[in-house]
């Protein structure tokens, strides 16, 4: 395990992730002092305006809102839109800092939640085989016959809008790879002579699984869960961008850059007039997503056996 | 392999009812009234109890889950799968006008993704670990990680927002009123670019081009820089086998090596891959139709997800499935092909 | 046997060290021997000590990071290590061949076996393709593979352990190669396909008029088909003398080792004398002779310095400080039946 941290620290990709990802907690953590919540649900983002267009960085607070924020006993931190606004006067820099809680919210809950299943599902069929093992795979098969993507819109459509529902979504279709990877390992462990050993001493079957199997078959999913965080979170900020995720002014990169579509071409003879109403979104959900996949491809260079020096 | 294949068939049937099944459970978590919603063309018949209750009466909406499950697929079966309020239709006929249009952009994406992917996959394991493979690894991280609206919309700003190059859309206004207006324009594939050819129009052909270049652009990069490091991992490991260094010592020169030995092995899983890669890239398509407003499936899914027009989202999950498991029957059947230890099973 | 006065391969100094994150392994460090022609040399040690290292810095098919840094590899008086790739790919498979150890693994599963003949012949010489298929029909034929007009369409998974050695033998004496490099042939085959592939190997070698270097662990293989041979330990050659010296009177305590663990029929033994220790690890090889953590005679000077390879008598060639304490213990014990 030392040697695995101190290869990841060595090698100068996954520095850059590791980087990426200390920043990122930094924001997440530090975000009411960063940008302190102007109303009861810190996830709502201010407005600054009531403008439609979005307006540059350095646009200030206008007026009555000012007057609307004094009325009702919140201090205004920042008079000004640091990042500019979004379509609707949305402050992007409070959106920016706050969808960073969102982002890490949606990759850790689903991706966590999508493993257990995963592990749970994938266990049972490999350790009892035969019949059970065969139903179960068919099911991962069925989920599996969905495009992601496709299956996460109908779903979270169907069940309605918000954060909860798409990450309902995103674990009910993303749970097949841990249940297959994780079959897998655990079918070449089976073989393994401690696994044999344990069950000709009359071992439980659960303490089994628990004590042997898992500790063996755990670093495949390991890095499977660190470059799917990336997948979920763009997923569900792929699902805002279409307009059926997080909403109407919750603050999430994905609804973000889906409020700078109508104004990504400018004015004519004006390209790129509201540049920042995408970049700054843009270049952190991107970010978010090369931490976790910097940091996922390392460890799977460092785990894999095959790729280790060897004689 | 006859009874590879016979075993792969055999499983068709119960891919099949299992999807259905999963479909059928989303669309029982609807509320009966946004179920029957469904099937209704004109919105004040919700407010008629008596019209709802001949509708309901009709496609059997109030029976027990089994025997709903079973009407609901006889009347798949047939075609019938409600009413589309986002394009004014029957959900079926709104998916026959517009699949051509996501068929055309497909074909022209995958092309490009299978033989830029796994030729640089091949390229970077040859020259593993040297500036070549680093530079073409780094491209692909980021592709991959590279969100498909993200880069669409960075598509769209540079080739239509700076240089006016690549227009959103399917066709522009003028050719539009040729091809779907026009009397000397016949649609015999319904494919743009081919029909022009076919009536002899390059005009229309190379406008029909300009339109599908961003978002060919767009689905194949992020999916290029998958099958790249899924065709790199697997030629890495092929050429550290054992038959490679038989190959060698047999005085095998490297070209042969490279595409007679490691090649064929290599793409075996790769071929596997391909199907995940369909998979992906028929969400991919969403995403790039809507970003460009390209008038194919999945712009049409995405303004139906937003206006809660369950009928043509069912519809649409339904039919992208059944792409997807016959996609994925080709493609295992095509391994047997490939994989001589599985054709002479 | 030895009857040309020049050597076909002469190896003198070879060292290929592999680079690795942890270190340096020196996986050959200064081997030397000669093969002449028509004459086998056996290369027997524990896995691990080089000897297949040997083999590919030979056939200059290394694997990253190994890299031959020093020494000569003098092939019918020319260096190989001094060929370009070009010049090396023609050599390989025409003038050296290797048949190796695991016969699955090293046949390619997508191509039948007689494309992966015929090409070893389509490489080196300017047939047609059918010619070649002819050519491989009747390679198959001479190495006793049954059916041979079928078997050269079928692919590598279809044939047995055996008969996937045999076609691999046949790829590698397709082009009548003067030296063949064997690498443990027979240590993944049945027992008694092991004597037929032995057999085999023997009466081919006669009537190619070809070299062989045997690369084995087990010295019964040796025993049947080597006259010469090589013992190497961690990298260097300990001992180096004729087959009859070797079962004899071998003077390295190692090879005595290697000798005593072989379980006999003939002499009464208390108890299997393996040897003592483990291979040492390649990256840390103790200080001085390198066999001194397992060897009973090891006394402080084989901890400080190594001993050289020295000639003991006409083509007896020994590394070791205490050959006489080994002669002494010889006489009273193990050899005594013999």
């Amino acid at each position: 395990m030392n040697r695995t941290l101190r290869k990841l620290f060595s090698n100068a990709t996954s520095l850059l992730g590791i980087i990426l990802l200390v920043f990122f907690i930094i924001i997440a953590i530090f975000a009411p002092v960063l940008a302190p919540p102007l109303s009861d649900d810190p996830y709502q983002i201010p407005r600054m305006s009531w403008d439609v267009n979005p307006q540059p960085p350095g646009f200030p607070m206008s007026d009555n809102i000012k007057d609307m924020y004094k009325y009702i006993g919140k201090e205004v931190k920042y008079d000004k839109a640091i990042c500019g606004t979004a379509q609707g006067g949305y402050d992007i820099f409070y959106g920016l800092i706050w969808g960073t809680r969102t982002a890490f919210k949606i990759g850790i809950t689903t991706v966590f939640s999508a493993m257990l299943i995963g592990l749970f599902i994938g266990s049972i069929a490999a350790y009892f085989g035969r019949w059970v093992d065969e139903v179960l795979m068919r099911i991962t098969d069925i989920f599996l016959s969905f495009p992601f993507l496709v299956a996460a819109m109908v779903l979270t459509t169907i069940l309605g809008r918000g954060l909860n529902k798409v990450m309902i979504a995103l674990i009910a279709f993303g749970w097949m790879g841990y249940a297959r990877v994780i079959r897998g390992s655990i079918l070449s462990a089976k073989e393994e002579t401690y696994v044999m050993a344990a069950k000709a001493l009359g071992v439980r079957d659960g303490k089994i699984i628990w004590r042997h199997l898992l500790p063996n078959t755990i670093f495949p999913v390991l890095i499977q869960a660190s470059m799917n965080i990336g997948t979920m979170v763009v997923t569900a900020a792929t699902l805002s961008f279409l307009g059926v995720g997080a909403p109407l002014g919750y603050a999430d990169w994905g609804q973000m850059v889906s409020f700078a579509r109508n104004w990504i071409v400018g004015a004519p003879g004006h390209a790129g007039q509201y540049w920042y109403s995408v970049f700054y979104p843009g270049i952190f959900i991107i970010l978010f997503v090369l931490a976790w996949n910097l940091i996922g491809d390392a460890l799977r260079d460092i785990l894999d056996p095959r790729l280790r020096g060897e004689l | 392999m006859i009874a590879y294949i016979i075993r792969r068939l055999l499983l068709l049937p119960i891919i099949l009812i299992g999807v259905t099944f999963l479909i059928f459970c989303m669309f029982s978590l609807l509320s009966p009234m946004e179920r029957l919603a469904t099937y209704v063309n004109d919105p004040s018949t919700l407010k008629n109890p008596q019209a709802a209750e001949r509708i309901i009466e009709k496609y059997h909406l109030n029976d027990p889950f089994p025997l709903g499950y079973i009407q609901w697929v006889k009347r798949i079966a047939k075609f019938d799968l409600g009413w589309s309020q986002a394009a004014n239709q029957p959900v079926w006929d709104a998916i026959c006008q517009r699949f051509p249009a996501t068929l055309e952009l497909v074909i022209y994406s995958i092309v490009p993704v299978i033989l830029v992917g796994i030729w640089l996959g091949v390229i970077s394991a040859v020259h593993h670990n040297d500036i070549i493979d680093q530079s073409i690894r780094v491209t692909a991280i980021v592709g991959w990680s590279l969100p498909t609206f993200i880069f669409g919309l960075l598509v769209l700003f540079v080739f239509y927002g700076i240089l006016g190059w690549l227009p959103p859309g399917r066709l522009s206004t003028w050719a539009q009123d040729i091809v779907y207006t026009g009397t000397n324009f016949h649609s015999y594939t319904h494919l743009v670019t081919i029909d022009a050819l076919l009536n002899g129009n390059i005009p229309i052909f190379v406008d029909a081009l300009r339109h599908l270049c961003a978002p060919i652009i767009t689905l194949s990069y992020v999916y290029w820089a998958f099958l790249l490091r899924i065709a790199r991992s697997s030629m890495l490991d092929t050429l550290r086998k054992d038959y490679i260094r038989t190959a060698r010592a047999k005085g095998v020169d490297e070209h042969t090596v490279i595409h007679k030995h490691a090649e064929r092995n290599a793409l075996i899983p790769v071929v596997t891959i391909a199907g995940m890669l369909i998979i992906g890239m028929l969400g991919g398509v969403v995403v790039a139709e809507t970003v460009f407003t390209y008038p194919g499936l999945g712009f049409w899914a995405a303004t139906a997800a937003q206006q809660l027009d369950y009928g043509s989202v069912i519809g649409f999950a339904l039919l992208f499935a059944l792409i997807m498991v016959v996609g994925n029957l080709v493609v295992d059947v095509s391994y047997a092909f490939i994989d001589p230890r599985v054709r002479l099973e | 046997m030895v009857n040309d006065k020049k050597p076909l391969l002469k190896i003198e100094g070879l060292k290929t060290y592999f680079f690795t994150e942890n270190g340096v392994v020196k996986a050959v460090d200064g081997v030397d021997f000669e093969v002449y022609k028509r004459e086998t040399l056996g290369l027997v040690g524990e896995s691990g000590c080089g000897k297949s290292v040997t083999a590919f810095s030979i056939m200059r098919l290394l694997d990253y990071p190994g890299k031959t840094i020093g020494g000569k590899i003098l092939f019918k008086d020319e260096n190989l290590l001094k060929k370009n790739n070009e010049e090396m790919r023609k050599i390989r498979g025409k003038e050296i061949a290797m048949i190796f150890q695991e016969p699955m693994t090293a046949l390619n599963p997508v191509l039948t076996i007689g494309y992966q003949i015929s090409e070893a012949l389509m490489m080196h010489f300017d047939i047609s393709k059918e010619e070649a298929m002819r050519r491989s029909v009747k390679l198959l034929k001479k190495v006793s593979m049954p059916i041979p007009e079928q078997r050269v369409n079928e692919y590598p998974h279809q044939l047995s352990g055996g008969m996937r050695q045999r076609a691999m033998i046949s790829m590698a004496m397709a082009c009548d190669p003067a030296l063949l490099i064997a690498d443990e042939p027979t240590t993944s085959l049945d027992v008694t396909i092991q004597a037929q592939i032995l057999d085999l190997m023997k009466s081919l070698l006669q009537e190619f008029n070809a070299s062989l270097i045997m690369i084995t662990h087990d010295l019964s293989v040796i025993a049947e088909i080597a006259d010469k041979v090589a013992v190497m330990y961690a990298g260097k050659i300990v001992e180096y003398t004729d087959k009859k010296t070797i079962f004899h009177t071998p003077l390295h305590p190692y090879t005595f080792g290697l000798l005593t663990s072989i379980p006999r029929l003939d002499v009464e033994m208390k108890k299997l004398n393996a040897i003592s220790g483990t291979v040492p690890d390649p990256l840390k090889f103790p200080e001085g002779c390198k066999f001194n953590p397992r060897c009973k005679f090891a006394t402080d000077k084989c901890r400080k310095k190594e001993p050289l390879l020295i000639k003991i008598e006409e083509g007896h060639m020994v590394r070791c400080w205490h050959i006489d304490k080994v002669k002494k213990e010889m006489r009273k014990g193990f050899l005594v039946g013999v």
